[in-house]
């Protein structure tokens, strides 16, 4: 146990907790979004993120024409290749998860099929997209161009800052602020957390479930399309893979802060992943999920709807 | 109830006799048509890049004794097989390998992991196997009589990389980072008992991890001038990338299972300057003629083509000699030397090879560059 280590390069851990915590609680906003509004846990949300680098890595390479081997670029050209493969990678997520509703869903919906078998079906989907992507991949890893060069922006107290986490950090804040803003503002909004809290009655007032339901995955899919972006930007690698060890993070994140609560998965992916940082430091980083893990397990045993609890009517989605 | 329990009972009853039946005459059956070379190793997978650079070994060699010899009786075409590098995936094919009475000789299998299922059902069936690439010292208990190796061991490896950190740097500090595999942990012990008083830290980030902050601040904190990285090339470009971001300089040396051009490419600027060993020869080092032959006729070669582009030559040598099935070819290979690009093929009573090298490496303008035996 090395607790020197925390203290000593406790603000650099932070800061490079929070940038991963960032990822995690984007990818956890699209898991308590779909259980809020279905109660089911969406096992292929992870798969709507693998995705979602693939539409930025494309969209880098296919329409902005950025070559691995190119150097950096900078000023306007470097934003919007940027703007270009954040949205890019938000679409291409955000379509895929309307589009696993549509296919996987829907219909069993329709016809009154039990939580088990949508269940079955959403891991079915999960597998099926997996294994496409590592056909079509040969199974190998793909690299991401370096768009922007990473420099340091600041040193503070011991940990130096750097430019590529700093927006990570700031543009995924923003992005809950939006999404937080559209749920409790806008009309599909309310008709989101209409149908969370009671559906039949939303019915009867006229909300349209499965346009809501469309708007839900949608705006999840938008999440992990971002978190997506943001953790190529900062790992520049990808594969088929990827969404598996993330998404059970994400998902371990939505039901620490209590899943079908917005705040509570935000809250839930920074704690994760300053956890997770944490106990890297101290234990090594083999124990990372081993202790993690264990200190969840604590969690709920003690508060079993997570950190903010889940039928807080006010302040779900 | 007991009708279905009699019908599966006969199913399961029929099922044996049927498997027995297909595997029975792999013991003394003769070949009838032309003899077949096979290789074992992960054709498709993860791993794949590796058991692709032996095969397109093995399929030159091939083609060029055929050229040479074109009256052999031998199929111009590799019996392939493809085990994943997965001792869950090789254990039910070995069998079926070994009931192809055409099959008289195999090169591989590639990894150490598929080895050890493998050997024990090839030692029943007397079939001889040269294992181009796989290094766990103690593969020579399971197949002792028809296992031979082209390569030194993990043993010999992990010193000479010790070896290789210090004469770099004569008062290096090293850590010690591994992704908790059985290869991985295998070599970062005999690198750490060799560095002895030189190792001042290790972390072990198992195969998944993609976050390298806390084992980057702990290297920061040792003051290492150098990192040795126990694992292989896909999450080693991660590493290194993470590494160089951070703003460190320190010396970045890792093994064979790094030692692969997708960790160039996929490390790009970060993999400048890496030093990487293996108990290999690139096929451009060892013979540039041949190695330009080779990309003419479609097949690149990569780590280890050598070494199977060399034990294919052995056994199709033992075929020229008039051997034409499992017992006398396994002898010819036992008893006699093959001389080799990389080296003269000559086995111990362990099947082990004497007189190899362990060779350096170090990344250098986007290239692998050969160093040289790490003396």
């Amino acid at each position: 146990m090395d607790f020197a280590l925390l203290r000593d390069a406790f603000w650099g851990l932070t800061f490079d907790g929070l940038a991963l915590g960032a990822i995690y609680a984007l990818i956890s906003l699209g898991y308590t979004l779909v259980y809020g509004v279905l109660r089911l846990i969406n096992f292929a949300h992870s798969e709507v993120f693998m995705i979602g680098t693939f539409g930025a890595l494309v969209a880098a390479s296919g329409i902005m024409g950025v070559k691995v081997e190119d150097d950096p670029r900078t000023g306007g050209s470097m934003i919007l290749t940027l703007v270009v493969c954040l949205i890019a990678a938000m679409l291409a997520s955000a379509f895929t998860a309307v589009a696993v509703e549509f296919v996987a869903y829907r219909r069993l919906r329709k016809r009154g099929a039990t939580k088990l078998a949508t269940l079955i079906s959403a891991i079915g989907v999960s597998i099926s997209l997996v294994e496409f992507f590592r056909i079509i991949t040969h199974s190998l890893p793909r690299e991401f161009p370096r768009i922007m060069e990473k420099s340091f922006l600041f040193h503070f107290a011991g940990a130096d800052i750097r430019n590529d986490k700093v927006i990570v950090i700031v543009a995924a804040g923003l992005m809950m602020v939006a999404l937080d803003q559209f749920i409790s503002k806008s009309r599909l909004g309310k008709g989101i957390r209409a149908v969370s809290m009671d559906e039949n009655t939303a019915t009867l007032m006229g909300v349209n479930i499965n346009r809501v339901i469309t708007v839900t995955f949608f705006a999840g899919g938008l999440m992990a399309g971002a978190a997506a972006f943001f953790y190529i930007l900062t790992y520049e690698n990808t594969s088929f893979k990827v969404g598996f060890f993330l998404g059970i993070s994400a998902f371990t994140a939505a039901v620490l802060g209590g899943i079908g609560n917005l705040r509570g998965a935000l809250f839930g992916g920074f704690v994760l992943g300053l956890m997770e940082t944490y106990t890297s430091a101290v234990f090594g980083t083999a124990w990372k999920a081993v202790i993690s893990f264990i200190i969840l397990v604590l969690v709920l045993l003690i508060k079993p709807t997570g950190l903010f609890g889940e039928s807080i009517t006010q302040a779900r989605v | 109830m007991k009708k279905t329990r009699l019908v599966s009972l006969v199913a399961a009853l029929g099922l044996a006799t049927a498997s027995v039946v297909a595997v029975a005459p792999a013991a003394n059956a003769a070949c009838s048509g032309k003899l077949k070379i096979a290789y074992q190793g992960p054709l498709t997978g993860g791993e794949a890049a590796l058991g692709i650079n032996e095969l397109n070994g093995v399929k030159f060699a091939l083609k060029k004794f055929l050229a040479a010899n074109p009256k052999a009786n031998v199929d111009p075409v590799v019996y392939e097989v493809d085990d994943q590098g997965d001792p869950a995936v090789a254990a039910p094919i070995a069998p079926k390998v070994a009931a192809e009475e055409c099959v008289v000789a195999l090169v591989g299998p590639a990894y150490s992991g598929a080895s050890k299922v493998s050997l024990p059902v090839y030692l029943s069936a007397g079939l001889a196997v040269i294992t181009p690439s796989a290094t766990n010292p103690t593969l020579p208990t399971f197949g002792k009589g028809i296992f031979h190796r082209a390569v030194l061991t993990d043993d010999y490896q992990g010193p000479a990389a010790a070896r290789l950190i210090v004469q770099n740097n004569k008062k290096a500090t090293v850590f010690l980072v591994n992704d908790a595999s059985d290869y991985a942990v295998g070599l970062q012990k005999t690198v750490d008992i060799t560095l002895a008083g030189r190792v001042v830290g290790k972390d072990v980030t198992p195969t998944g991890t993609t976050d390298f902050s806390a084992t980057i601040a702990k290297i920061k904190k040792s003051k290492a001038t150098a990192v040795f990285y126990s694992g292989y090339f896909s999450q080693a470009a991660v590493f290194v990338k993470q590494l160089r971001d951070s703003g460190s300089k320190i010396v970045f040396a890792s093994g064979d299972g790094t030692l692969d051009n997708q960790f160039v490419k996929l490390a790009r600027k970060a993999a400048e300057g890496a030093l990487l060993t293996a108990p290999a020869i690139p096929f451009e080092t060892a013979s540039p003629a041949l190695a330009k032959e080779m990309v003419a006729a479609g097949w690149t070669p990569g780590v280890y083509t050598t070494e199977a582009f060399d034990s294919a030559n052995f056994f199709l040598e033992a075929i020229k000699a008039g051997n034409t099935d499992r017992a006398s070819i396994n002898k010819y290979v036992s008893t006699k030397s093959s001389k080799g690009l990389s080296k003269t093929l000559k086995f111990d009573a362990d099947g082990e090879v004497s007189g190899a090298d362990v060779n350096g490496f170090v990344v250098k303008n986007g290239k692998i560059v050969l160093l040289g035996a790490i003396k």
